[in-house]
C-alpha cells in the first residue's frame, strides 16, 4: 500500500472538545442525571433499592449476631431466604461491575446478568432457611439472662412477627407511632416500618419485571412492524389494537379469581397488557429510521437483520422508549398497589397496597398512621419514577433548551 | 486473454406500484442491459428519476420488495469463474455478497454513518461479519483501510464519532468501510454530490487511486459530466428507465449520437467561454406513471420536427458505430444498424485525459 501522506486531507478537522467524544447514550445519561428532578427521583429510587436489598439486615427479629449460652451465632444469616441471597449477590455484583470502569460497559452488563442468573438456581438449591420460625426464642433467652452479647437490626421486628405482645390489655393494637415502633403497628401487632421496608421489594420487582417483559415484547413487535412495514405492520397494528382494548385491572381481577393470588402471575399480566405503548413508540421510530441512509448503508454492508434492528436502529430510536420506561414502571407499581388495595394481591408477603387496605378495613375508627406512611411510600415511588422520566425526556428533546439547574 | 464481464445486467426491469393502486405498476427501469469488466469504470449518467440508482440498488437486491418488484431480467455476477444470478440468490446468500464482493457508497456522507457508534465500531462490524478474523486483527485491517483513504492519525480516528468528522472525512470513512473487505466491484451512487468542489476532486482522485491499486471495478452513478470525463471508461446514458446511448467515454464526448446526450453536454458550463445563459434541455423527466408514447424523450427533443415515428414507436438501442450504441430514430445510420446487446470492455489507458 502506498504512503497515506500523499493524499492526506487538506480539510482541517475541527478539534472536538473532550466532552463530545462520548456515546450519545452516555451523554444523555449524564445530561439526565445533572437535572434536579432526576437527582431527587434517583435518590428516592436508590433508597428503595437499598431497603429492598438490605431488608433482612434493616428489619428482622433475628439478631444479627448473638452470644447465646457461650456460643456465637448469627440467626439472621441462618434465616436468609433464597430471595435475600439473590438480591444481595446481585447488588454486590452490580457494585463491583460498576467500579470496573476500564471494561467496556456492554461486557460489564453481561457479567452482571450472568452472575445473577447463575446465583438464582444456586440460591434456590443451597439456601434452606428453617421452615418453623420462632421469633420469641431470642427475646425469651434474653429475658432468662442466657445472652451475653447481642447485636440486633435497627428495627428488631420481622414483618410477620406479630405475637409479641398482642394480648397486652393496656396497649391494644394498632398502636400509634412510638419510640418502640417508629411508624406504629398494625392491628395484628406487626411493625409498620419493618413491613414497609420488606414491601419495597414487591414494588421494585413489579416495576422491573413487569416493565422488562413489556419492553422486550413491545420493542420486538414494534421493531419488526416498523422495519418491515406493509403487511407485517398491518397485522401488528391489529394485534396492538386487540391488546390495547383489554382493560388491565379487569383482566387482573379475572385471573386472580381463577388462578389465585400469585405475584408472578400479576407481574406477567401487567407486562402482557402494557407492551402496547412500547410497540407503538418503537414502530414509529423504526418507520422513521428504516429509510435513513445509515440503515441503508448497514444493509448494503451485508449485516444480518438482528444487527440492523437492534444494533443500528434501536439505539437511534431509544429516546421515546427510555421516557416510557420510567412512566411504565410507575404505572405498574400503581397497578399492583391497586390490586393489593382491593384485597386481591399477595397475602404472605407485605405489599404497600395491601397495607393501605388495612387502613380501611381495620375497623373501630380511623388510624391515621396506617394510611399515611404507605400512601406516602407509593406516592414517592411513583413520583420519583415520573421525575426521572421527565428528566430523560428533557435531556433527549433537542427543542427544549437546557434549563440551568 | 479471456476478458469476461464481472457483472452483466440482462434485460432488467424493476417496477413499483403507483401511489394508491396496487395493480397499476410503473417501470422505474425497463429493459436495462449493461456489463462491467474487471478494472473498468462504468458511469451511468442521467437526470434525477432516470432509474440510475434503482439499477445499482437492484444489483444487491436492495430494492424493498414489496413495494418494488423485479419483473424480468438477470444480473450475472462472475463468482470465481462461475456465473451466478444475483437476483435469484436468497436473502442469506446475497448478504454474503453485500459489502464483501460488491460494496456500495452512498450520496450523503453526513447521514450514512450511524451516529451512535464510533467509526471503528462500524468498520469493525463490517469486517467481522465477512471475514474470519479476530478483533485485534480486524482493528488492524480497519486502521489500514483508514490509512488507505488518506486519513491522518487513523488510530485516534477509529475511536471518534461521526459527528466529530467533516463531510469529506466522513465520505473517506464510508469508502474505507466499503473497501475494508476488498470488494471486486464498488457501486458509487453519486459519491461526491453532497461535497464541495475541492473535496469532490480529492475523493474522486482517491477512488481512482484505490481502483488502480486493487484492480477493482466501479459503477459510478452521477449526473456530473465532468466527473464522467475524468473517471469513466465507458458511459451509459439513461433516460426514463432505459439506456439511450452507450459507448466509450471518448465516443460519448467527441461524437454524441443521442439528442439527450448532446443536450446534457451542451448544458455543461465551459470554463473560459462566455455564455449569456446556460443551454438547458427544455421540460423535465416524465413521470414514470405517465410516459409519453413512442420515444420517451420526444416531448423534449429538438431533433424531432414532428416526425410521427417518434411519437409512435420506441426506438431500440442499436449499434450505430462499432461499440457505440444509441436509441434514436434520427441518428444517422440507425435504420441500417443492428440491434445488439451493449457490451464494451474498453478501459482507458492510465492517466490519459479525455477532454
Amino acid at each position: 500500500m502506498t504512503n497515506a501522506t500523499t493524499t492526506a486531507p487538506q480539510t482541517p478537522s475541527p478539534a472536538p472538545p473532550a466532552a463530545e467524544s462520548r456515546n450519545w447514550l452516555v451523554r444523555t445519561a449524564a445530561d439526565t442525571v445533572s437535572r434536579l428532578g432526576a437527582k431527587i427521583g434517583l435518590t428516592c429510587i436508590a433508597l428503595i433499592v437499598f431497603c429492598a436489598v438490605f431488608a433482612p439486615l434493616l428489619a428482622s427479629s433475628h439478631p444479627l449476631l448473638i452470644k447465646l449460652d457461650n456460643q456465637w451465632s448469627s440467626p439472621m444469616l441462618k434465616h436468609l431466604t433464597p430471595t435475600d441471597v439473590i438480591l444481595l449477590v446481585a447488588f454486590v455484583t452490580a457494585v463491583i461491575t460498576a467500579t470496573l470502569r476500564r471494561v467496556n460497559p456492554t461486557r460489564r452488563a453481561w457479567v452482571f446478568f450472568a452472575v445473577t442468573l447463575i446465583a438464582v438456581p444456586l440460591a434456590v438449591v443451597f439456601v434452606n432457611p428453617p421452615r418453623a420460625i420462632v421469633y420469641e426464642q431470642y427475646r425469651e433467652a434474653q429475658a432468662a439472662d442466657r445472652v451475653e452479647f447481642v447485636l440486633r437490626a435497627p428495627i428488631p421486628y420481622s414483618p410477620i412477627d406479630r405475637l409479641r405482645d398482642q394480648f397486652d390489655p393496656d396497649q391494644p393494637h394498632p398502636r400509634p407511632p412510638s419510640a418502640q415502633h417508629p411508624l406504629g403497628t398494625e392491628r395484628n401487632g406487626s411493625d409498620i416500618l419493618s413491613r414497609m421496608i420488606h414491601a419495597s421489594r414487591i414494588a421494585l420487582a413489579v416495576g422491573f419485571i413487569a416493565e422488562g417483559l413489556a419492553l422486550v415484547i413491545g420493542v420486538t413487535i414494534g421493531g419488526l412492524m416498523g422495519y418491515f412495514a406493509g403487511p407485517v405492520d398491518l397485522f401488528g397494528m391489529r394485534l396492538v389494537e386487540i391488546f390495547r382494548s383489554i382493560p388491565q385491572i379487569y383482566l387482573l381481577l379475572t385471573f386472580v379469581a381463577f388462578f389465585g393470588r400469585n405475584l408472578y402471575l400479576i407481574m406477567v399480566i401487567i407486562g402482557l397488557t402494557s407492551w402496547v405503548g412500547y410497540a407503538l413508540f418503537t414502530r414509529a421510530e423504526f418507520l422513521r429510521l428504516r429509510k435513513q441512509d445509515f440503515v441503508q448503508a448497514a444493509i448494503a454492508c451485508g449485516l444480518p437483520l438482528r444487527s440492523i434492528l437492534f444494533r443500528h436502529m434501536l439505539p437511534n430510536g431509544m429516546a421515546p422508549i427510555l421516557v416510557n420506561i420510567s412512566f411504565g414502571i410507575a404505572s405498574a407499581i400503581l397497578a399492583e398497589s391497586v390490586l393489593s388495595f382491593l384485597g386481591l394481591g399477595v397475602i404472605d408477603e407485605p405489599s404497600w397496597g395491601e397495607m393501605l387496605n388495612q387502613a380501611v378495613s381495620a375497623g373501630g375508627g380511623f388510624y391515621w398512621w396506617l394510611a399515611t406512611f404507605r400512601g406516602l411510600a407509593i406516592f414517592l415511588t411513583v413520583f420519583s419514577y415520573n421525575m426521572v422520566g421527565e428528566a430523560v425526556r428533557d435531556a433527549i428533546d433537542p427543542h427544549l433548551q437546557r434549563t440551568p439547574t | 486473454m479471456t476478458d469476461k464481464p464481472l457483472l452483466k445486467i440482462e434485460d432488467l426491469a424493476v417496477s413499483f406500484p403507483t401511489s394508491g393502486s396496487l395493480d397499476h405498476r410503473v417501470r422505474a427501469v425497463n429493459g436495462l442491459n449493461l456489463s462491467i469488466y474487471p478494472r473498468q469504470t462504468l458511469a451511468i449518467v442521467g437526470e434525477s428519476g432516470c432509474g440510475k440508482s434503482v439499477s445499482a440498488l437492484s444489483t444487491l437486491q436492495l430494492i424493498p420488495t414489496p413495494p418494488g418488484r423485479y419483473d424480468q431480467g438477470r444480473i450475472w455476477w462472475d463468482a470465481d469463474g462461475q456465473p451466478c444470478d444475483l437476483l435469484s440468490l436468497s436473502e442469506k446468500e446475497i448478504r454474503r455478497v453485500r459489502g464483501n464482493q460488491i460494496a456500495m457508497i452512498f450520496q450523503e456522507p453526513m447521514t450514512s454513518l450511524n451516529p451512535v457508534y464510533t467509526i471503528g465500531e462500524q468498520i469493525l462490524e463490517a469486517i467481522l461479519i465477512h471475514q474470519k478474523t479476530r478483533r485485534a486483527q480486524a482493528r488492524q485491517i480497519a486502521t489500514q483501510a483508514l490509512t488507505d483513504v488518506g486519513i491522518a492519525d487513523p488510530h485516534a480516528r477509529l475511536d471518534e464519532y461521526p459527528h466529530q468528522l467533516s463531510g469529506g472525512m466522513r465520505q473517506r470513512v464510508m469508502i474505507a468501510m466499503a473497501l475494508a473487505c476488498q470488494p471486486r466491484l464498488l457501486l458509487a451512487d453519486e459519491p461526491t454530490t453532497a461535497l464541495d468542489v475541492t473535496i469532490q476532486a480529492q475523493i474522486l482522485e482517491l477512488l481512482r487511486k484505490l481502483q488502480r491499486e486493487r484492480g477493482m471495478s466501479v459503477l459510478l452513478i452521477t449526473h456530473d459530466l465532468g466527473v464522467v470525463a475524468e473517471n469513466a471508461d465507458t458511459v451509459a446514458v439513461m433516460y426514463a428507465g432505459r439506456i439511450v446511448e452507450y459507448g466509450s467515454v471518448h465516443d460519448i464526448f467527441s461524437q454524441p449520437l443521442h439528442p439527450y446526450t448532446r443536450g446534457l453536454l451542451a448544458s455543461m458550463p465551459v470554463l473560459g467561454k462566455r455564455h449569456e445563459r446556460l443551454t438547458t434541455i427544455p421540460g423535465s423527466v416524465p413521470n414514470p406513471a405517465d410516459f409519453p408514447s413512442g420515444c420517451p424523450f420526444h416531448p423534449r427533443c429538438v431533433d424531432m420536427k414532428d416526425d410521427p415515428k417518434c411519437t409512435a414507436d420506441d426506438p431500440p438501442l442499436r449499434e450505430i458505430h462499432e461499440k457505440h450504441w444509441a436509441a434514436c430514430w434520427h441518428t444517422p445510420g440507425h435504420n441500417q444498424a443492428q440491434t445488439t446487446t451493449p457490451d464494451l470492455s474498453y478501459r482507458r489507458p492510465e492517466a490519459a485525459p479525455v477532454v
